[in-house]
C-alpha cells in the first residue's frame, strides 16, 4: 500500500487565516475568544465565542459566488484554495477523477436552517426562497469544493460531530493509501451557529470568558467556527514533485462509547480504544508517541476522561508525553476542530515546536499530564497523536508522523 | 484487496413495508407505498409521500428510551434492530456489546428536523427556555450515536453524507473498513425520514412531481415523490462470516464514485459523471459489462436525472442494454434520499437471491431502450448493477452478486 503525506495545509481559525499566521499565533499563545459579533447575545447568559474574523469569501471564491452558497462552503472553499496554493499542486496535471474531497463537519450550513426559521417567523413559510433550503445538507460543503477546482473523484461529507475532521482526512488516507485517489483535499469546516451556541449555553458548557483546559478552575468550552484542509498525496507523487512534505499520516483509530449522546464514557474507554487502534494501525508503540493534540475542550469531564484515558494507556510513560490543547486558543471549532488540530501536529513535526495550553494557573489533581502551560516548547516530536471525540460517543484518533526513508 | 465482502443480514423499513420478507413481498407484487402525505399535514397540507404510516417502533425495540429519539433515529434503530437479528448477531453477542461492531450510516438531510426545532423553539421562547434534552439530537450524526447506545454498537460509528448517493457511499465505507480489519461485522446504509423541511425543500425547488407521481424513466415523467426509510446490511468478511457460522447471502464486489463538479443542482445531462462511476464500479468489481445480469436503478421520476441516467447506461452497455432488465424500485417506495442507496442495495440483493427482478411499479412505457416491465423478469449474468445519483454531481455505483455463485 502506497505511504501517504500531507503536503499541503490551508485554514481559516479564530486567530488567523493562513498557515503562517495561524502558526505564529498558535506559538505565540494568541487568544481567539471574544465578545460574539454573529448574532446578539444578549438573551443568553454567556457572550464570548471564537470567531473567524474579517472574511472575505470573494477572494477566494472564482467559479461562483458567495451568495450561491453557506458559510460552511465558503470556509471550505477559502481553506482549500489556500491548501492547493500552499501545496504548489498543479490541479491541472492531475487526471481529474483522482482528486477528491473528504470532509467533516458538526453541523454542516446551520446559518441556512437560521435564516429559514428568520423567514419562517417574519414572513411566514411561503416566503422561504426555493434557493435557500437546498444549499442546507452538508454533503453541498464538498460538492461546492469540487465544483470551484473541478475535481471529479471520491467526493463526500463525514458529519461525525467533533472528531469529524480525523474521520475525514482518515478516509481521504485511505483513498490514496488503496490507489483509488491520487490527491484528496481532507479537512473540515464548521460555521458559526447560533444553534450551537444556545445548545451548549443550555447544556452549560460555555465558558463565560476564557477556555482554561486541564486547569482546576476550568468552566468549559467556547464554540468556534473555523475550516482547515490538508492536501494528501501518495509519498513517492510528492518527491517527484519536489514537495515540501509536513507529515506522514500513518493511521488512524476510531471507536464508540456506546454509553451517552453528550457524555464521554467516564473511564475513558472508547478514547483508549481509538487511540490503541490508531497505533496498532501505525505500527508504533506507546513509548513512540512524542505528543499529543488533546482533545481538550475546557469541559470539566472531558478533560478529566481524556487525562484518564490517556494515564491509563501510557500508564508512567503518560508523564513523559507534553500534550496540549490549542482550543484553549481557538476555541471548539466543532467539526474543523480536528482538521486544524491535525494541521497544528504537522506543523509541530514540521518545526519541531509544539503549541501550548494558555490559561493553565492551578493543576487538577484529577488531569496529572504534561499540558505544555502557557509556553511553546521545543520537543522535536517524531511521532505524534491527534485525538477528537463528539457527541454519540464518538472516538478518533489520527496517528501522523515525520516522514523518514 | 481481494478480500471478499459479504451480507449475512439485512434490516429494512420503507413506506412499501416493514422486513425483509414483506418488503420483497410489495416489490414483486408491483405494489407501491406512496399514498397522500399524512406528516406536518397543519404546515403543508396535501401532497403525496412514501411515507411509514402507523410507525410503531416499539413494535421492533419496546418502549424504554424512545422519547428522546426523533424519527430518523427510531427509523435507523428498527432497521438496526432487523439487520442483527437476521444475521444471526442478536445471539452471538456478549451481553456489554462488542468494540468490533460497528454502523456506518448514510445520510442527506440528517437531523434537519430536530434542528429546525430546536432553532424555532429558541426564537421563539428564548435560549434559555430550549429543552436541552433535545440538543443532542441536532448533530447529523445523531440517529448513529442513538443507535450505537440502543444496540451497544462499539465499534466504528460513522455517519456519511453524499447526498441522494449517501447510502451506497456508506456501504463502499464499510467495505473498506472491513478490508483494513478495523471491525468484525458492520451495519451499512442509510436513513432518511420525511420531515417539512426536506420535503419543502424539494417542493419548493421542483424536485418533487407537481402531479405527485413518481414514474421512473417515462416519457411524461415530471419529477419524483419523496420517501423515507432506513436499510441496513451486515457486512463482514467472507472468512468471519463462516468462522461465525453464519450463512452470506450477498457479496459485494466493487463500489465507483465520482462528482461531475459542474453544479450544485443540475444533474449533467452529458453523464460523464455516472457512465465513470459505473465504469470504476464493475472495473473494481473485475468484471465486464456483459457479466451485469440486471440494473436497479436510481431514476426517481426526474426529467433530468433520468435522462441522465439512460445516457450513462447506454454508454457503458451500448446495444446490450435493450436485453438488460431494469427496475426502478423507487417507484415502490419514493425517493429515500440518503436511505435510496441501501434501500436499492436491498432490492438487488433480493433478486440476486431470487433470481427474478422485480417490477417496477406503476410501470407503463418505459424509454425506449431500456428494459422496465410491470411483471418479474428472468436475467442472464451473475451480477447486478445499483446506481445513485444525485443532483449536486455525486455519482456511485455497485456490483453485487448473490453469495456463493460461481465466481
Amino acid at each position: 500500500m502506497r505511504r501517504v503525506v500531507v503536503t499541503g495545509i490551508g485554514l481559516l481559525t479564530p486567530i488567523g487565516s493562513g498557515k503562517e499566521e495561524f502558526w505564529s499565533g498558535l506559538i505565540a499563545g494568541k487568544c481567539g475568544i471574544a465578545p460574539v459579533t454573529s448574532f446578539d447575545t444578549s438573551a443568553f447568559p454567556v457572550h464570548k465565542g471564537a470567531e473567524v474574523k474579517e472574511f472575505k469569501p470573494e477572494v477566494f471564491l472564482r467559479r461562483r459566488s458567495p451568495q450561491e452558497m453557506g458559510r460552511g462552503s465558503q470556509l471550505a472553499i477559502a481553506a482549500a484554495r489556500m491548501a492547493i496554493e500552499d501545496s504548489g499542486v498543479e490541479i491541472s496535471s492531475y487526471e481529474r477523477s483522482r482528486v477528491g474531497v473528504s470532509m467533516g463537519t458538526t453541523s454542516g450550513e446551520p446559518q441556512i436552517v437560521e435564516r429559514y426559521n428568520d423567514i419562517r417567523k417574519s414572513e411566514g413559510l411561503d416566503s422561504i426562497p426555493k434557493e435557500l433550503p437546498p444549499k442546507y445538507p452538508c454533503h453541498v460543503i464538498p460538492s461546492n469544493v469540487a465544483i470551484e477546482f473541478d475535481l471529479h473523484g471520491p467526493c463526500l461529507m463525514i458529519p461525525t460531530a467533533c472528531a469529524a475532521g480525523n474521520y475525514a482526512i482518515g478516509y481521504g488516507f485511505d483513498m490514496i493509501r488503496i490507489g483509488r485517489a491520487d490527491l484528496i483535499l481532507a479537512g473540515g469546516a464548521d460555521p458559526f451557529s447560533r444553534i450551537t451556541y444556545m445548545g451548549f449555553a443550555r447544556l452549560g458548557a460555555i465558558a463565560p470568558d476564557r477556555c482554561q483546559p486541564f486547569d482546576k478552575n476550568r468552566q468549559g468550552m467556547v464554540p468556534g467556527e473555523g475550516a482547515a484542509i490538508l492536501i494528501l498525496e501518495p509519498l513517492e507523487a510528492a518527491r517527484a514533485r519536489g514537495a515540501k512534505i509536513y507529515a506522514e499520516v500513518l493511521g488512524y483509530g476510531v471507536s464508540c462509547d456506546s454509553y451517552h449522546m453528550t457524555a464521554a464514557h467516564p473511564q475513558g474507554d472508547g478514547a483508549m480504544r481509538a487511540m490503541s487502534a490508531a497505533m496498532r494501525e501505525s505500527g508504533v508503540s506507546l513509548q513512540d508517541i512524542d505528543y499529543i493534540n488533546a482533545h481538550g475542550t475546557g469541559t470539566p469531564t472531558n478533560d478529566r476522561v481524556e487525562s484518564l484515558a490517556v494515564r491509563r494507556l501510557f500508564g508512567e510513560y503518560a508523564d513523559k508525553i507534553p500534550m496540549s490543547s490549542i482550543k484553549s486558543m481557538i476555541g471548539h471549532t466543532m467539526g474543523a476542530a480536528s482538521a486544524i488540530e491535525a494541521a497544528a501536529c504537522a506543523l509541530a513535526i514540521d518545526t519541531g515546536i509544539v503549541p501550548p495550553t494558555i490559561n493553565y494557573e492551578v493543576p487538577d489533581p484529577e488531569c496529572d499530564l504534561d499540558y505544555v502551560p502557557n509556553q511553546a516548547r521545543r520537543v522535536d516530536p517524531r511521532v505524534v497523536l491527534n485525538n477528537a471525540y463528539a457527541f454519540g460517543g464518538n472516538n478518533a484518533s489520527l496517528c501522523i508522523a515525520r516522514c523518514e526513508n | 484487496m481481494s478480500m471478499r465482502i459479504v451480507a449475512t443480514g439485512t434490516g429494512i423499513i420503507s413506506s412499501l413495508a416493514a422486513g425483509a420478507g414483506d418488503f420483497e413481498a410489495g416489490l414483486y407484487a408491483g405494489r407501491t407505498g406512496i399514498g397522500p402525505k399524512t406528516l406536518f399535514a397543519d404546515s403543508v397540507p396535501g401532497g403525496a409521500a412514501g411515507e411509514i404510516r402507523d410507525f410503531a417502533p416499539q413494535q421492533w425495540l419496546g418502549n424504554k428510551g424512545l422519547r428522546v429519539l426523533d424519527r430518523s433515529a427510531r427509523l435507523l434503530c428498527v432497521a438496526a434492530h432487523m439487520a442483527l437479528e437476521s444475521s444471526g448477531l442478536s445471539q452471538q453477542r456478549p451481553a456489554e456489546g462488542d468494540s468490533d461492531l460497528g454502523l456506518v450510516c448514510g445520510t442527506m438531510f440528517g437531523s434537519v428536523h430536530s434542528i429546525t426545532s430546536f432553532d424555532w423553539s429558541g426564537l421563539l421562547d428564548g435560549p434559555n427556555l430550549v429543552n436541552p434534552m433535545e440538543f443532542p439530537n441536532t448533530v447529523i450524526n445523531s440517529p448513529a450515536g442513538q443507535a450505537a447506545i440502543k444496540h451497544r454498537l462499539r465499534g466504528v460509528n460513522s455517519t456519511i453524507s453524499a447526498g441522494l448517493v449517501s447510502g451506497l457511499y456508506a456501504i463502499h465505507y464499510a467495505m473498506e473498513f472491513l478490508r483494513f480489519g478495523r471491525a468484525q461485522a458492520l451495519l451499512a446504509g442509510g436513513v432518511e425520514e420525511l420531515c417539512e423541511e426536506s420535503y419543502l425543500s424539494c417542493k419548493k425547488a421542483g424536485i418533487t412531481s407537481p402531479q405527485d407521481r413518481i414514474r421512473p424513466f417515462a416519457p411524461d415523467r415530471d419529477g419524483t415523490v419523496l420517501g423515507e426509510g432506513s436499510a441496513l446490511l451486515v457486512l463482514e468478511t467472507e472468512e468471519a462470516a463462516i468462522r461465525r457460522g453464519a450463512t452470506p447471502f450477498l457479496e459485494v464486489c466493487g463500489f465507483g464514485s465520482s462528482h461531475d463538479a459542474h453544479s450544485i443542482d443540475t444533474f449533467n445531462v452529458r453523464a460523464a459523471g455516472a457512465t465513470s462511476a459505473i465504469r470504476l464500479a464493475l472495473l473494481a468489481a473485475g468484471i465486464e459489462p456483459d457479466e451485469i445480469g440486471f440494473i436497479v436503478a436510481s431514476a426517481s421520476g426526474s426529467r433530468t436525472g433520468d435522462a441522465m441516467e439512460a445516457h450513462a447506461l447506454e454508454n457503458v452497455f451500448g446495444k446490450r442494454l435493450a436485453a438488460v432488465p431494469v427496475c426502478a424500485p423507487k417507484a415502490a417506495f419514493g425517493e429515500s434520499l440518503g436511505a435510496s442507496g441501501a434501500l436499492l442495495a436491498v432490492a438487488a440483493g433480493i433478486a440476486l437471491q431470487k433470481n427474478l427482478v422485480p417490477p417496477t411499479a406503476g410501470f407503463e412505457a418505459g424509454e425506449p431502450g431500456l428494459r422496465l416491465s410491470s411483471s418479474p423478469q428472468p436475467f442472464e449474468g451473475d451480477y447486478a448493477l445499483v446506481n445513485c445519483f444525485g443532483c449536486d454531481g455525486n455519482n456511485a455505483s455497485l456490483v453485487l452478486k448473490a453469495a456463493g455463485s460461481k465466481q
